[in-house]
């Protein structure tokens, strides 16, 4: 009569809570990606108006990067005094900061792209669509029009900027936090405030033309103007909001619930929100400074990571980093290849792979109104 | 020990306003650990407002909210989460996130800022995700899930969260009725089993009366009533609160009230196309309606009964025959409910035949209440076969019969004798047999 099973109820307990194969993919592919970048970083010093063999490139780049010990001589034995001086200076002194810039832009947009989604719980936002870039490059360039403290270009640039980029920053505080947060609303403004700055770029920069700062510049990027300098001070940037932007992951996660049911289970949506958007407006901030508006990298680069590694923000954000700066190195080298002896805006490269990705994700949500959110 | 008594939730006169307007109105209630409390009330009423300002997302305007006897307001954020936990009636369709993870949403407050679940942590997702009984799901993305599954991960969300307090608004819209019975069963388990203090909102009463030990009723924002189902669960509170005539009755079984709510009496749907049926009600008991009621049927004529007790013979009769009942629980009293039903259909009646049932006490109710309709609604007496006797009420009931036949009833002897004077009065000469008109 008792027949009762035992074996079932022991099997019932034990739910299949480890997932080997995803932390197995999660390995390769942050491995994959860090190689990627360590790769690119090689292959960029290549690239150039002047044709250096690579191997004396990896010479040069391996000795400064290990300070001297790996080769243990600063160029290669057939390259003697000016010349290894010379080509030290081209390939650590003008190619590598760049390329390095490169990095750490790309993932200051990365991560903070990620977060925006995260925040306004919509995939088809980044700074750049926000309007948060064009209003930091209108700050900064008030900086070249009216030459205001030339000698500390480097630290006023990325103050300048993050104010440039506060107005933007609030009006899309205010769109989100207000009842109608529709994304027609959203987007919509972060076009018209993209207008409007852009124009404001335009005004100021034939205010003044002898500023010596190119439209271009501003308006589709470039990494050109990097300096060791500038590197360490969105390096500096990055590593603190960078990281304190990771940190939200948890609460990122919950909030795409909506804000009352992440409330009551203990998340302050409103400081989220707060601290997300000023934190992504300070790396957009201090990007844009010493790199002009490179869009659709924050767009781009979070989604691939949702598809790679699922929806969970606290590997989306960091991720979305690594995946950025990859994304940017490779449209940096692409920048200076694509014509001879040219190198082209940087955000022309990624414009092209990022305007029509945009395009692919409105359509395939069925417009504007669409409801489904991207799953993936 | 002021744990044991101290009720998890008191709210005492707490005011909401809402969109410039008072959602809630100075509404006062505790719950005590363990128990369910049903929320009540027509839509509109107060109820999701009144969850929202317990769990704290909305702002008091007035009164206070207590949980374990410490007001709402001074707990922060992560300490309220830990204390009250809140299922809205809709949530955002988020992130294709694994269950698993969505349930481990609920120990947000549980983990310290920057630290990673702890093993307490998982004991009491895994406890949820049993209690939910969704673990064979733990590893399919939420939006995958059924309707009814999704439900269920949603309970074992804000049962993860382990917290004294429970709300759950509408917990038992958009699902069918299993899982809407299974839902609340294991609502009911849980408060029980864990000692919490669950507030449901709920639409349907039924559910309310079933699985709440009581039941608050909100309307405009007021409570207006409060306690165990049956004490409070009434027509009169239906019609004031939600303007339906319904009836309640008991469950036979368990005791608890059930409500069967009905059309509102309007005129009639037109019935165009169908040549109209003539109504006819039977007055019956005992079994004596039995023959009346099948010929009746037979014969083509609308019939309804009434009012008979539940078990009654006459009454499984009409069941079967499909004929609409004003029913009574046996043994008790014709009661007003049932009596008023048995007008209803005694109104709408094109003719009322009063079978040869013996008359008591407690079914006179049924020869009294005819009197009302006597001139207006022609009447049929079937006379009792020669040497019975229906008169168990001293004498009343043959004098109601005498007098609903001095004021034009008809007597008739047998079941075909009815059939031909109703046929005469009702259908009329060239209807009456079935032929096409004109031809008789």
């Amino acid at each position: 009569m008792a027949v009762t099973s035992p074996p079932r109820d022991a099997l019932a307990t034990i739910p299949p809570l480890r997932r080997p194969r995803r932390w197995l993919v999660l390995a390769a592919l942050l491995v994959g990606l860090a190689l990627l970048v360590v790769l690119s970083t090689i292959i960029g010093p290549l690239t150039g108006t002047q044709i250096i063999p690579w191997s004396t490139v990896l010479w040069i780049v391996g000795y400064h990067l290990t300070a001297g010990l790996l080769p243990s001589a600063p160029c290669p034995p057939s390259i003697h005094g000016l010349e290894c001086t010379v080509q030290t200076e081209i390939v650590w002194g003008a190619r590598f900061p760049p390329l390095l810039l490169a990095v750490l832009v790309g993932a200051a947009l990365g991560i903070s792209g990620g977060a925006l989604q995260g925040v306004f719980r919509n995939p088809l936002v980044d700074p750049y669509l926000l309007g948060l870039s064009t209003g930091a490059a209108v700050g900064a360039s008030i900086l070249f029009t009216f030459n205001l403290a030339p000698a500390q270009q480097a630290t006023f640039l990325p103050v300048l900027a993050f104010l440039g980029a506060l107005v933007p920053g609030t009006v899309v505080y205010l769109a989100a936090g207000g009842r109608a947060r529709s994304i027609e609303t959203l987007l919509l403004t972060g076009v018209a405030l993209n207008f409007l700055f852009a124009a404001l770029l335009d005004a100021l920069l034939l205010y003044n033309p002898s500023s010596g700062v190119q439209v271009n510049f501003w308006l589709l990027g470039g990494l050109s103007d990097a300096t060791w300098t500038r590197d360490g001070i969105v390096f500096g940037v990055l590593l603190i909001a960078g990281t304190a932007i990771a940190l939200h992951g948890r609460s990122l996660n919950v909030l795409q619930l909506g804000r009352d049911v992440a409330e009551s289970v203990g998340v302050d949506a409103r400081r989220t929100t707060r601290r997300i958007i000023v934190l992504s407006t300070v790396l957009t901030a201090v990007a844009v400074a010493f790199s002009g508006v490179i869009g659709f990298v924050g767009l781009v680069s979070p989604h691939v990571v949702r598809r790679m590694v699922g929806p969970d923000y606290r590997l989306v954000l960091p991720i979305s980093g690594l995946f950025g700066a990859t994304f940017l190195v490779l449209a940096w080298d692409l920048a200076q290849s694509v014509v001879p002896s040219v190198v082209i805006p940087v955000g022309i490269p990624t414009a092209f792979a990022g305007a029509p990705f945009f395009l692919y994700l409105l359509y395939r949500r069925g417009g504007l109104r669409g409801g489904g959110r991207s799953a993936g | 020990m002021t744990e044991r008594t101290v009720p998890p939730l008191t709210v005492e006169a707490a005011t909401v306003r809402y969109r410039d307007q008072v959602a809630v109105r100075s509404v006062t209630l505790s719950v005590p650990r363990g128990e369910v409390l049903a929320l009540a009330g027509p839509n509109g009423s107060g109820k999701s407002t009144l969850l929202r300002a317990i769990a704290g997302l909305e702002p008091l305007a007035g009164g206070s909210v207590r949980i374990l006897g410490r007001p709402l307001r001074s707990f922060s954020l992560r300490e309220r989460a830990r204390m009250v936990a809140w299922m809205p009636q809709e949530e955002a369709p988020g992130d294709n996130v694994p269950l698993l993870d969505y349930v481990r949403y609920g120990r947000f407050a549980h983990v310290p800022p920057l630290a990673a679940e702890r093993e307490a942590d998982e004991r009491a997702v895994m406890a949820a995700l049993a209690d939910a009984d969704v673990t064979t799901f733990a590893c399919r993305g939420i939006l995958e899930l059924s309707g009814g599954e999704r439900q269920r991960a949603r309970l074992a969300r804000v049962l993860a969260q382990e917290t004294p307090v429970l709300l759950l608004d509408e917990a038992t819209a958009h699902l069918d009725v299993g899982h809407q019975l299974d839902l609340l069963g294991r609502i009911r388990k849980i408060a029980c089993r864990d000692g919490r203090a669950v507030i449901v909102a709920l639409h349907d009463l039924n559910l309310a009366a079933r699985f709440a030990d009581r039941v608050a009723v909100l309307s405009h924002g007021q409570l207006v009533a409060e306690g165990a189902p049956p004490a409070i669960l009434s027509p009169e509170l239906l019609a004031r609160v939600w303007g339906i005539v319904a009836v309640v009755r008991r469950d036979a079984a368990t005791g608890l009230p059930y409500l069967i709510p009905q059309l509102p009496l309007g005129p009639e749907p037109a019935s165009v196309h169908l040549p109209r049926r003539p109504k006819v009600h039977v007055v019956a008991g005992g079994g004596t309606g039995i023959p009346y009621l099948r010929r009746l049927v037979e014969e083509g004529y609308d019939v309804s009964a009434g009012a008979l007790p539940l078990f009654d013979s006459d009454t499984e009769a009409a069941e079967e025959l499909g004929v609409p009942v004003a029913v009574e629980i046996p043994f008790a009293p014709l009661g007003l409910e049932a009596r008023a039903r048995n007008r209803v259909l005694l109104a709408s009646a094109g003719a009322i035949v009063v079978a040869p049932f013996p008359v008591g006490p407690s079914n006179l109710a049924n020869l009294e209440d005819l009197r009302e309709f006597v001139p207006r609604i022609p009447i049929f007496l079937i006379d009792p076969p020669h040497g019975t006797s229906l008169e168990f009420a001293d004498g009343r009931a043959t004098e109601v019969r005498e007098e609903l036949a001095r004021r034009g009833g008809v007597r008739v002897e047998s079941v075909d004798a009815l059939v031909a004077a109703l046929a005469a009065r009702l259908r009329g000469p060239n209807d009456a047999t079935d032929g096409p008109p004109g031809q008789g």
